[in-house]
């Protein structure tokens, strides 16, 4: 057997049927989540069918502009994404996020494709914007644990950097730990992730390889590049963001200005 | 010989005037006790006066040098703030000592050992290497009054510093603070007889 069995319509009902048994569970217990779980499966029934409908055009066409224009959309959806699942926000953080989606998440799949995969041409949309996805997925949850923790232990522990700041630390010195705790924090999913990795899981990516027809051991290499290149870009994306919340809560005095944290 | 000044202070909180036009004068063996009733800006005249609040209004200077020409930083350094309640760091008081020792506004060595000065307060030795968790109020008051004095600024704006202290603690801080340029919050009028050379009062306003 060489390709995937293709799927007809009617298996996917078959799946969507079991969450239907979720919805059952959620009315009998009244856990109140059966719309919650409708609105979730419709979406990705419609997410995941326009990706594939705008794919296979994109594939098709092999226009660089294309390309392009299609990891900018998702950059900067990804960044919006990850702004508002951070649970306190401050003035810019879009922004923010933006900057270390692209720095981030950005050069990594860049850098993946053009330099250590080497595909030809470097922007072969068949690599570049399923990595691209994989790591923008990851990389946002990075930033928005990271922002959340960060903004937290700002706006929770502000005598604990006053006291610092009145010896006269400057607003780096006085965030450092913080900034530290935001990384931390936006670091442990992927971090967990590459623990379990093989043990407990096997990640999509490889499954997708596999069942795809690829030999699983081609398949583990490249599900050990794309995971190196998540955690990298997860590692720089939380760093960028978290040190942009950090400066962006302290004034031009080097005060911590604790009213430009807001909770959602 | 220090020489603090600050001219037409103005500082208000939702719309509610605290203070206006306040001004203050302080030398080197001077403290001035400020009074006034719960609300009425003693802690946000300290922390402004300090560089961590904003003021509204007005100018302040050290030997004739605003905060500006001495760089934020080095003015926080030089008039420094002590909370009433001092915060519950990580780790120990040891480990806050020696990440205040390596800022970079910290050009020099601390001028005393806290630790030394923070004894004849009754803070015995080991306390400075139990966890801050672990520490009662009147011991961080301590301790965080303790790294503040022995960091020499030149001027201590003090929020009810012995306020969890015993008689005989109060005391011995009161003692070691002598001498020196003090800008001191109390609601106890003993202690304002005791430690004041001169007074401000901060009304209330409705």
């Amino acid at each position: 057997m060489s390709g995937p069995i293709e799927l007809a319509p009617w298996q996917i009902g078959a799946a969507a049927a079991l969450v239907l048994l979720n919805g059952g569970l959620s009315v009998w217990l009244r856990l109140g989540l059966e719309k919650t779980l409708a609105i979730a499966s419709v979406r990705s029934v419609v997410q995941l069918s326009l990706l594939g409908l705008v794919l296979e055009p994109v594939f098709a066409a092999g226009n660089p502009w294309l390309v392009g224009g299609i990891c900018i959309v998702m950059v900067v959806l990804a960044s919006r994404a990850a702004a508002k699942r951070s649970s306190r926000r401050f003035p810019g953080i879009v922004r923010s996020s933006l900057l270390a989606l692209v720095v981030g998440a950005g050069s990594t799949a860049l850098l993946g494709t053009a330099a250590i995969i080497q595909v030809d041409p470097w922007w072969e949309p068949r690599y570049l914007i399923p990595m691209l996805g994989m790591i923008l997925g990851n990389g946002l949850t990075g930033i928005s644990l990271g922002l959340d923790r960060c903004l937290q232990q700002l706006d929770e522990h502000r005598a604990q950097v006053d006291a610092i700041l009145a010896f006269g630390a400057d607003p780096w010195e006085a965030s450092r730990p913080v900034v530290a705790e935001g990384l931390r924090a936006g670091m442990i999913p992927i971090l967990n992730s590459m623990t379990v990795v093989g043990l407990v899981t096997i990640p999509g990516m490889m499954t997708g390889q596999i069942l795809g027809g690829t030999p699983p051991l081609q398949a583990a290499a490249y599900q050990m590049l794309i995971l190196f290149l998540i955690a990298a870009a997860t590692a720089m994306g939380a760093l960028v963001s978290v040190l942009l919340a950090a400066r962006a809560v302290f004034d031009e005095t080097g005060r911590l200005r604790p009213e430009r944290i807001q909770r959602a | 010989m220090t020489s603090f000044s600050a001219h037409g202070l103005a500082r208000s909180v939702g719309g509610r005037v605290l203070f206006e036009g306040l001004s203050l004068q302080l030398d080197t063996g001077e403290t001035l006790v400020v009074r006034g009733p719960s609300g009425s800006g003693k802690t946000l005249l300290l922390r402004g006066l300090a560089g961590l609040d904003p003021i509204g209004a007005g100018t302040m200077t050290l030997d004739g040098a605003a905060p500006e020409q001495l760089g934020w930083g080095r003015w926080r350094r030089r008039v420094l703030f002590v909370a009433q309640d001092p915060p519950v760091h990580p780790g120990t008081p040891h480990d806050w000592v020696e990440r205040v020792r390596h800022l970079k506004a910290q050009t020099s060595d601390l001028p005393t050992n806290p630790v030394m000065l923070a004894a004849q307060w009754g803070l015995a030795a080991p306390t400075w290497e139990q966890p801050w968790t672990e520490l009662s109020g009147g011991e961080r008051q301590r301790a965080a009054l303790a790294l503040a004095l022995a960091s020499d600024p030149a001027v201590l704006l003090l929020d009810e510093p012995t306020s969890a202290l015993d008689p005989e603690a109060t005391s011995a801080v009161e003692e070691s603070l002598r001498g020196r340029a003090v800008i001191w919050v109390t609601h106890d009028s003993a202690q304002a007889a005791r430690v004041g050379t001169r007074t401000l009062e901060l009304r209330a306003r409705p």
